[in-house]
């Protein structure tokens, strides 16, 4: 039976789900090995088909994954406000979230235009772990039950001091995230420069 | 809001309430709780050191321990030892050390007189010494209880410290669970970083209080000044108090140096070792080890150790500093909030 099958044992029967994803190691493995075939997703199989965790070898992913919380939301439960206080990237293991923007006034109730919807296996919030004072730029709500897996500040310093590989390895990874993001703005601002210009030629 | 969450959000606040109400109520077992929760926090880097890295470092920080603990002991048992004999001494000399002060209050009382012929009626050596030996005989009656505590300690202690080695694992794990999604990140980083913040304090304090004693300790032998193991334990102790704690520190000392039959050439030397070593202490230990964990204004951290005195004697006065850079913390984060909002 698969850890993620004993979790759903639990919540049926109303039982206490731990925080963290502490998988027993030889469980882990196991469900790791190209010989299991237990259910389809584990945590194994969810890391590696996260594009960005692509060079993490199965027992770096067995570590990645003990310094991680998993947080459950239920329907149209906020995840967080557009300009809170940052400090945790999340990957959605289950259930998928929508993403907000008000870009006409980010400190009022309205959560504004809807502008993604984030499917299992995104993430998002990166720049939350990795800048001082961030404040988030949009507001998630869950669109269904989610499930979460999160790594806060704290938990990447403690990655970082017990094991550095690890820790520097993700990393470069989220700094990847980031470098493609800031690539993709960057690409748009141009079009929106060249549709401006564009429009004042017209007038 | 979902009307679960709300109720889950005020159940949990209940709960903290609660905890609170009951660690006050109860301080024969927070008392020991928190200093369990000291040496844990304490012993945790040690921890990390022993069980992370190559084996070569792990058997090197592991010979290093071994190396640290018998180098401190040794020291510590001789220190113990000095402390009887010289605490001995002390009660011995108690009746000479009255007189003396007798004859240089008698001298000043005669100053007065002549200088502006105002005559000191009051006799405050008399009043000293009886609250030294009244204080010595409180001291004694209070050993009963001391001991009955000290029993309650060594009971309760190891069993908080199995706790918070073995079970606080699943107990935090509980706890995070508890908290509710909306002050989840803000909860747990709060909370991160106060226990940083607490053991790393705590373990600088230590350590500097360490090296301030032994080099008073040692710099006292060599000068050849009176009682070097109370003054060094004493001076060590109070330095863990900041700003404060090296004034108190040299009070004894003072005191001693002016009774001594030479007291110009002992108090140059004495001064002379308390110099040489609040210096190494200000240039060397307190930059590498308790500036980086301590960031507050020095006004701040006096008048946080007099209310801390207030509050809790000299516990209060050693956790306090913590305590306020973690409420630094958590203020400027209500800020930035509120600077949001508006």
């Amino acid at each position: 039976m698969s850890y993620e099958r004993d979790v759903m044992d639990k919540v049926q029967k109303g039982e206490v789900i731990p925080d963290r994803l502490d998988v027993n190691l030889i469980k882990y493995l196991w469900e790791a090995s190209p010989i299991s075939f237990g259910t389809k997703v584990n945590y194994h199989d969810f890391f590696k088909k996260i594009s960005v965790l692509n060079s993490f070898s199965d027992n770096e992913i067995r570590i990645f994954t003990k310094f991680l919380h998993r947080r459950e939301f239920v329907s149209n439960e906020v995840i967080f406000r557009q300009s809170d206080s940052g400090y945790g990237f999340y990957f959605i293991f289950d259930g998928s979230v929508d993403v907000y923007a008000n870009h006409l006034n980010s400190n009022s109730d309205d959560i504004g235009d809807h502008i993604i919807k984030l499917e299992k296996r995104q993430y998002f919030g990166e720049m939350g772990l990795l800048e001082d004072f961030n404040r988030r730029s949009a507001t998630v709500v869950s669109h269904e039950h989610t499930i979460l897996l999160g790594i806060f500040k704290p938990d990447l310093e403690r990655m970082l001091e017990m094991h550095p590989v690890v820790g520097a390895k993700f990393l470069r990874e989220t700094a990847l995230i980031m470098a493609n993001r800031m690539g993709q703005m960057t690409r748009e601002i141009m079009s929106l420069k060249r549709k401006i210009k564009e429009l004042e030629q017209r007038i | 809001m979902h009307r679960n969450l709300k109720i889950k959000l005020v159940l949990f606040f209940v709960f903290l309430m609660a905890g609170l109400i009951f660690a006050l109520l109860f301080p024969r077992l927070t008392l020991p709780f928190g200093f369990a929760y000291i040496v844990f926090l304490m012993a945790k880097p040690l921890t990390v050191l022993l069980t992370t890295g190559s084996v070569r470092q792990r058997v090197f920080y592991f010979s290093l321990l071994v190396l640290g603990i018998i180098f401190s002991l040794l020291p510590l048992f001789a220190a113990f030892y000095n402390l009887d004999t010289d605490f001995g001494k002390f009660a011995e000399q108690l009746p000479e050390i009255e007189r003396k002060l007798q004859d240089k209050y008698f001298i000043f009382k005669v100053y007065i007189f002549e200088r502006f012929g105002y005559r000191l009626n009051i006799d405050p050596v008399s009043f000293l010494v009886k609250k030294v030996e009244t204080s010595g005989v409180l001291l004694l009656a209070q050993i009963p209880d001391f001991l009955s505590s000290f029993f309650e300690w060594l009971l309760l202690v190891p069993m908080f410290l199995y706790f918070f080695f073995f079970q606080s694992k699943k107990f935090g794990q509980k706890f995070l669970q508890a908290i509710p999604n909306s002050i989840f990140e803000k909860t747990y980083v709060l909370f991160s970083q106060f226990n940083t913040k607490f053991g790393e304090y705590i373990i600088a304090k230590f350590i500097e209080a360490t090296i301030l004693g032994t080099i008073i300790t040692i710099g006292l032998l060599i000068v050849g000044f009176p009682y070097p193991f109370i003054l060094g334990f004493v001076a060590g102790v109070t330095n863990i108090l900041p700003y404060i704690g090296p004034v108190l520190g040299v009070i004894p000392a003072i005191v001693i140096g002016f009774l001594s039959n030479d007291p110009n050439v002992a108090m140059l030397g004495m001064a002379m070792v308390f110099l040489i070593a609040n210096l190494m202490d200000m240039v060397l230990v307190f930059p590498l080890l308790v500036s980086k964990v301590v960031d507050l204004n020095p006004i701040i951290v006096v008048v946080s150790v007099i209310v801390g005195g207030q509050l809790g004697g000299v516990v209060g006065m050693i956790v306090i500093i913590p305590f306020i850079a973690f409420f630094k913390l958590l203020f400027q984060e209500i800020y930035k909030d509120l600077s949001v909002q508006l």
